[in-house]
């Protein structure tokens, strides 16, 4: 199954895309994708980052779904 | 009326005040935030703020709708600036209607709280010598 991550402000000039499809295994987790991206992109280390999955922030233990989109960003700043 | 919105347009401030006001109210408390020249004597030059769309206004309108169980208030109205922001300009507004102040004033300061804690805008400060993008204070993992 596939799944779009997409990446906002410092981590995506951190790695240089803001978005990619990624290929997981069926019952992979949330934070086994996060994970997994961490790891591929040792870049993003150097940040403390939050992820949501289909636009709510995640706990880490929902089953991704094909389809499913994921973000990988830095703790929030507007105001 | 309710409303969240996110728009790369000046923010007209007393429009966004006048919307949320219905007949049973009495007062309305806006913030207007905008961008600061100096942060710890950095000068910044201009900012670029960036959202995760559909998520912030998600976030956005959860955040109004746990302000109205929580505050004695009628109506909020919350607009967002994106993009390329100059010095003074309007980044955020949020006007809160009430039938008395006091609950207006303390839904107001929660409000701009939880944007700035959970809501998925980021911003670039850009400096003469550089540019850097904020990090938040609520990151784990």
């Amino acid at each position: 199954m596939k799944i779009r991550v997409l990446f906002f402000g410092a981590t995506a000039n951190a790695i240089g895309v803001r978005s990619m499809e990624k290929s997981l295994p069926v019952g992979s987790t949330s934070k086994t994708v996060f994970d997994r991206i961490k790891s591929e992109f040792p870049k993003l280390g150097s940040h403390k980052l939050l992820y949501s999955l289909n636009q709510n922030y995640a706990t880490g233990d929902e089953i991704v779904r094909d389809g499913d989109e994921l973000a990988i960003f830095t703790a929030v700043s507007g105001g | 009326m309710d409303f969240c919105e996110l728009t790369t347009d000046p923010i007209d401030i007393t429009s966004v005040a006048r919307r949320v006001v219905p007949p049973e109210c009495g007062a309305t408390v806006t913030l207007d935030g905008y961008v600061r020249q100096f942060t710890k004597g950095r000068e910044t030059l201009y900012l670029v703020y960036e959202a995760y769309e559909p998520m912030a206004l998600k976030e956005m309108q959860k955040l109004v709708e746990q302000a109205k169980t929580e505050f004695e208030i009628s109506n909020i109205g919350i607009v967002h600036r994106l993009g390329k922001l100059e010095i003074g300009e309007t980044s955020v507004v949020i006007s809160v209607a009430a039938p008395h102040r006091k609950a207006a004033f303390a839904a107001c300061e929660w409000l701009i709280r939880e944007l700035k804690r959970t809501v998925p805008i980021w911003k670039k400060e850009v400096y003469a010598d550089g540019e850097e993008w904020i990090e938040g204070e609520n990151a784990s993992g």
